[in-house]
This record gives structure tokens, sequence and C-alpha cells, in this order.
């Protein structure tokens, strides 16, 4: 049984479509993030679960039940907003025990006290439990948003962007405690970000949406490696993707990208392809630059020195450019410099040009 | 530099004339009638007039209780509160149901209740009265305060109604989430924060219902029922204007109120400053 479950899920605003038709398992125990841009409907999905918005259509279910129709103080759920959303009338050990009071029947006080400590002291803020919200840093906030959702021991876990606020070093604290809690805790949490590498170190699986719909679900490594389509390729990996159009075609008995700026040699397994316009995506670390031996020529627009990785922007004879990895201790170019790019054809991705759904991987 | 400097300090010198002026305008018949209210009778409209008092006297003072005025002080103070009581209830209420909720009507409601404010209360107060009288409440501080209640409703819904829309809806949301139904999200969450926009309201239909004189004088005639504006206006009666008690009444009435502005002042400006999502 999952833990959760949406089945053909819609809501529009008006003419925006905010989630179009979502069919999405999430299972016991999974740490699953639903990652995409900035209006790509997240916390429309996020707001859906928790019951504080209203489906369109559709059908909802937690651990089985059927919550379509259920308010969200039913649904035994605990949320961690965005900007936490702490009570600001009461101190940081009224806000964690916050949801234990709301509990029918309500606990006695002794073992609400215990309980509000225990977690407390797991999340390091035993020390603050006399303050106000408005007396705490936003780091330590945080920890109470995180407290206030663990005190209740709930069915599922849902955050929403709940690192965004915070300084970059302090995020990727965050994030490695948030890591070692889900370990501990093992339960079901639901993780929306707009930050590809936090849901890339995070999740057991990744959601991506894109314009209200859902792209592809899988973990991680296979979201990397195997994008469903142009869009998801380009939007997780540290760097946009290389994005090259052309068809395929054949040298020799070994299949080849043929583009304007020349030729690619493909992954053998690439020859079963029907013809057709295609398009190439490549990242950047899937790309050698050398002095010679290299499918492409180009010219070198931009060096970037990014602590221990050299991106050369090269310019193609047809003016397209594309983005290398080089290792600065073996291979080093300036600007204006002739280079040649290698492109590895395990880690060369095809779609089609029109509709961008992915036709090939080099892995496979 | 000097310039700015000698510029900033005449804006400054220009705003506190204004100032004292304002202040003195509105306080200075304030202070005139007090000290008139230590007079004794034959010297309150003497001529010339003296701004103090030669031989200060409590007598209009003590005339005044004599006359029962801590009887109908009383009446003032019960019908006022009752006042703001209910409206506070029900103004949350319904200025939270129109703030957070779709429901069938809602917008009729919105604008029935900005209609019914702007319907002077002169013209109601005849039909108000034979209302009260069919219903047996005429002449009783039940029916005061149910009247005061309606005159004022219309507008705390309207400023609650606009003080919750300021407030963050995700801290309601996860009172929810939290297992709060609305009805408790309200009293737990809501309320706790809506302070100063309910102390706002409070004082607007206090200042009201404490000095409704029309509606009173309207709807009572026994000694019973009586409210303080009320008992006050006696003082302009049969036997010639009582300058001595009408102004040491008039002394006694503002005194509550102007100790529930200063009392409450707090909450007004920890209103402006205090809060937010993330405090
Ligand atoms: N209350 C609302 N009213 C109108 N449009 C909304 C509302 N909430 C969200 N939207 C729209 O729905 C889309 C999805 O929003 P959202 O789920 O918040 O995106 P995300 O969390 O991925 O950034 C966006 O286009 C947004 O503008
Ligand atoms: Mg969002």
């Amino acid at each position: 049984m999952s833990a959760v479950r949406f089945s053909g899920v819609s809501k529009n605003y008006g003419p925006v479509v905010a989630l179009a038709g979502l069919d999405l398992d999430v299972a016991e125990g999974e740490f699953l993030s639903l990652l995409g841009p900035s209006g790509s409907g997240k916390s429309t999905t996020l707001g859906l679960l928790a019951g504080l918005i209203d489906a369109d259509g559709g059908k909802i279910e937690i651990a089985g039940r059927d919550v379509t129709a259920l308010p969200p103080e039913k649904r035994d759920l605990a949320m961690v907003f965005q900007n936490y959303a702490l009570y600001p009338h009461l101190t940081v050990m009224e806000n964690i025990a916050f949801p234990l009071e709301a509990r029918k029947p309500k606990p006695d006080a002794g073992e609400i006290r215990r309980k509000v400590e225990v977690v407390a002291q797991a999340l390091g803020i035993g020390a603050l439990l006399a303050r106000y919200p408005r007396e705490i840093s936003g780091g330590q906030q945080q920890r109470v948003a995180l407290g206030r959702a663990m005190v209740r021991d709930p069915k599922v876990f849902l955050l929403d962007e709940p690192l965004s606020n915070l300084d970059a070093r302090l995020r990727i604290r965050m994030r490695r405690d948030l890591k070692a809690l889900h370990a501990q805790l093992g339960s079901t949490i639901v993780y929306v970000t707009h930050d590809q590498s936090e849901a890339m170190t995070l999740s057991s699986r990744i959601a991506i949406f894109n314009h209200g719909r859902l792209q592809q679900v899988a973990p991680p490594a296979e979201i990397y490696d195997r994008p469903a389509n142009a869009f998801v390729a380009n939007f997780v990996g540290d760097r946009e993707m290389n994005f090259l159009d052309g068809e395929l075609g054949v040298q020799g008995g070994v299949p080849r990208f043929v583009c304007a700026g020349g030729s690619v040699a493909l992954h053998p397994s690439a020859a079963v392809l029907d013809a057709g316009k295609l398009r190439m995506g490549v990242r950047a670390e899937a790309i050698a630059p050398g002095r010679d031996k290299g499918d492409l020529r180009g010219t070198v627009a931009l060096a970037e020195l990014a602590g221990p990785d050299l991106f050369l922007t090269v310019r193609l004879a047809d003016d397209t450019e594309i983005v290398a990895r080089a290792d600065p201790r073996e291979f080093a170019a300036r600007e204006g410099e002739s280079v040649s790019l290698a492109f590895d054809p395990a880690r060369i991705h095809l779609f089609d040009a029109e509709t961008g759904i992915a036709r090939h991987h080099g892995a496979a | 530099m000097t310039d700015v400097f000698a510029h900033a300090l005449r804006r400054r010198a220009a705003r506190l004339a204004v100032n004292a002026l304002i202040g003195l305008f509105a306080l200075l018949p304030i202070l005139w009638g007090f000290l008139s209210s230590l007079k004794p009778t034959d010297k309150i409209v003497e001529f010339p007039p003296r701004l103090l008092p030669e031989n200060p006297t409590l007598e209009h003072y003590a005339r005044i209780f004599a006359d029962n005025a801590a009887y109908f002080i009383a009446n003032s103070i019960a019908v006022s509160a009752a006042s703001v009581l209910l409206t506070l209830a029900l103004g949350a209420l319904a200025g939270y149901a129109i703030a957070r909720f779709r429901f069938p009507g809602r917008d009729t409601l919105m604008v029935s209740t900005v209609a019914v404010m702007s319907i002077p209360i002169a013209s109601l107060l005849v039909p108000t009265f034979t209302l009260l009288s069919a219903t047996g409440l005429a002449d009783t501080r039940l029916g005061l305060v149910l009247l005061y209640s309606a005159y004022q409703l219309p507008v705390v819904v309207w400023m609650l109604y606009g003080y919750f829309l300021s407030l963050p809806v995700e801290v309601e949301n996860a009172a929810r989430v939290d297992g709060c139904s609305p009805t408790r999200t309200l009293f737990k969450v809501v309320l706790p924060l809506s302070k100063p926009g309910l102390v706002a309201a409070g004082l607007f239909v206090l200042v009201f219902a404490w000095n409704d004189f029309v509606v009173a004088v309207t709807m009572t005639s026994s000694e019973s029922a009586r409210t303080f504006p009320v008992a006050i206006y006696f003082y302009l009666g049969f036997y010639g204007r009582e300058w001595g008690p009408l102004l040491a009444a008039s002394i006694v009435s503002i005194v509550p109120i102007v100790a529930i502005f200063v009392f409450l002042q707090r909450h007004f400006v920890s209103g402006l400053t205090g809060g937010g999502v993330k405090g």
C-alpha cells in the first residue's frame, strides 16, 4: 500500500492550469522530492495533499484512505512551511506542543512536555523553549518548525522549500540533518524544492514538474542519466545541458549525429533509431576539450575557472556555443584559442526535436 | 550643511506649533469646563470671566452623586460593555468568515454590510422604537445593548475583516494542518494575533455606546434604564440651566474613556510594530 496516491488530480485557477491530471504514488518511508521551476505546481500539489487546496478533480489517498474531501485537520499530516509559519504569540515550547494540544483526546500536560523536550533535544533547541519566535534566529525558527512537525509522529511529512530562506552554509548543514532525520525516523516525506542539487542529494525519488505537469518520477541517478525529456535533462545538473539540433547518420557502420558544425560519434546502440530530426543533449562533463582528436572544433569564447573545474564555452563554426569541462591541471586554454571537443558516446542523450521526448540514452 | 540643519529645525518648530495649536483648541474647552465645575454656582457665568476658581468647591460633584449619578454610570458601563462584547463576538465570527471562506451569498453579505452602514441613525429611530415596543424591549438596558450592537456591527465586521486579511494566512494553514478546526483556529491563533484590531474596533463601539444620547433618550423613559448622558441632559431641564452639575457630570463622564484609552494605548502601538510570519 502506498503512503500517498494521487489519481488524476487537477487544479485550475481560472485559465491557469496549476496542476494537470497528476498520477503519483509515494511509497511508505520514501523521501520524495517535488522538483521544478517556480510556478510549476509543486506547492499546489502539496497544498492539495494537505487539504489546504480543494481539488477540481481526481482522488487523493493517504495510507489507502480516500481523503479528497477531508479537511486538513483530519488528514494527520505534518507540514513545514517555507517561511516557517510559527505562531508568533506562542513560545517555542508552546509552538512545538501545539499539534498535541489540538489532539483529541488531549494528552496530559506531563506527556506533552516530555515529548516536546525529546524533540527539542534532538534538534538542539532545548535551551530556547521559553523564547518567542521573534527572539530566535532564522535557522532556529526552522528547527522549531521541524520540531512542531516531528512531535506528532505523523503519517506523512510535507515540507515546502524549508531551506530556501537559510544562507548557503546553513542550508547544506540542514540538508545533512534532514537526511539523517529521515534515516532515523523512517517516515514518509514529500519535499518541495526548486533546487535540483537539494533534490538530488536528499531524495529516494524525484518527481519533476513543469507547467503543472509531471514530467518524470525516478531515483536521482536515473533522472540524471536517463532523463525522460529535454526539459528534465536541462533542469537537473549544475549547469544547463548543451543542445544541438541535427539528425542521425551512419559512417563506417557507426551511428553518428550530424549537425551544422560537423558530426559526433554515437553509442552503437543508437543504430536502432529511426531517421528523423533529433536534438542531442550532452552535459559539460561528458565533453572533453583537447588540442585535437575531437569530433567538433571551435574557438574558446569564455574560460571560467570554477573551483576544481575549468569550464570552456566553445563557439562552433556555425556560431552555436557548447560548454565543456576540463581538469585545469591537465588541460588549459585561453579565450580565442582553437580547441577540439571529444564527446563521450555513453553520455549522449537524443531527444525528439519537436516533442523533446527522449529517444535514446548513450548509457543504455 | 548648516542650511539643511536649519531647514529641519524650522520644520520641526512648525510642526510643533501646529500640534500645540490643535491641542489647545481641543483641550481648552475641557480645561475651562473642569475649572468652572469647581466654582460656586454664582461664579460660573460671572463677567468678566475668570479662568481659575477663587474658592474651589466640590459641591456640584456632591450634587450629581446625590442625584444618583453612580447608578446611571453603572447603567452606562453595563450597556457599553455588553455592546462591545456582543459586537466583537459577532463581528469576529462574521469578519473571519468573509475574510477566509468562500460561501454562497458572501458577496451579497459584504455589499449589504456596507449599504447598512450608510443609513443614518436618525431615520431608524422611529421604526426601531416601534420594534422594541412590540418585543417588550423598550425602556430596557437589553434593548439599548441590542440597538447599539446592531448599529455598530457593520463597521466592526469591516474593521475586523480588514484586520484578518492582513494576517499571514500561512500561520492559519499551519494551525489547520496541526489539527485545528476553523473555529479552533480562530480562537487559538487568529484572535490572539488580532488584539490590536479587536482593541480598535472595541473602542469604536465603546465610544459610541458611552456617548450616545439620541438613541437612549428615545428608547428609554424610566430611571431604571437611564444612561449617564441622558441623566446629564436633565440638568438642562425644568429649572433652567444648571451649569455646575452639568459641567461636573460631563467631566466625570470623560474620565473612564480617557483612562481606557491610556490603558490600551500600548496595544495600539504594539499592533503597529509586532507580529509578522517569520517572528
Ligand atoms: N491562489 C492562487 N490563485 C491564482 N493562481 C494561483 C494560486 N496559487 C497558485 N497559482 C498559480 O498556479 C501555478 C502553480 O503554482 P504553485 O503550485 O504555487 O507553483 P510552485 O510551488 O511550483 O512555484 C502558478 O502559475 C501560480 O501562479
Ligand atoms: Mg511554491
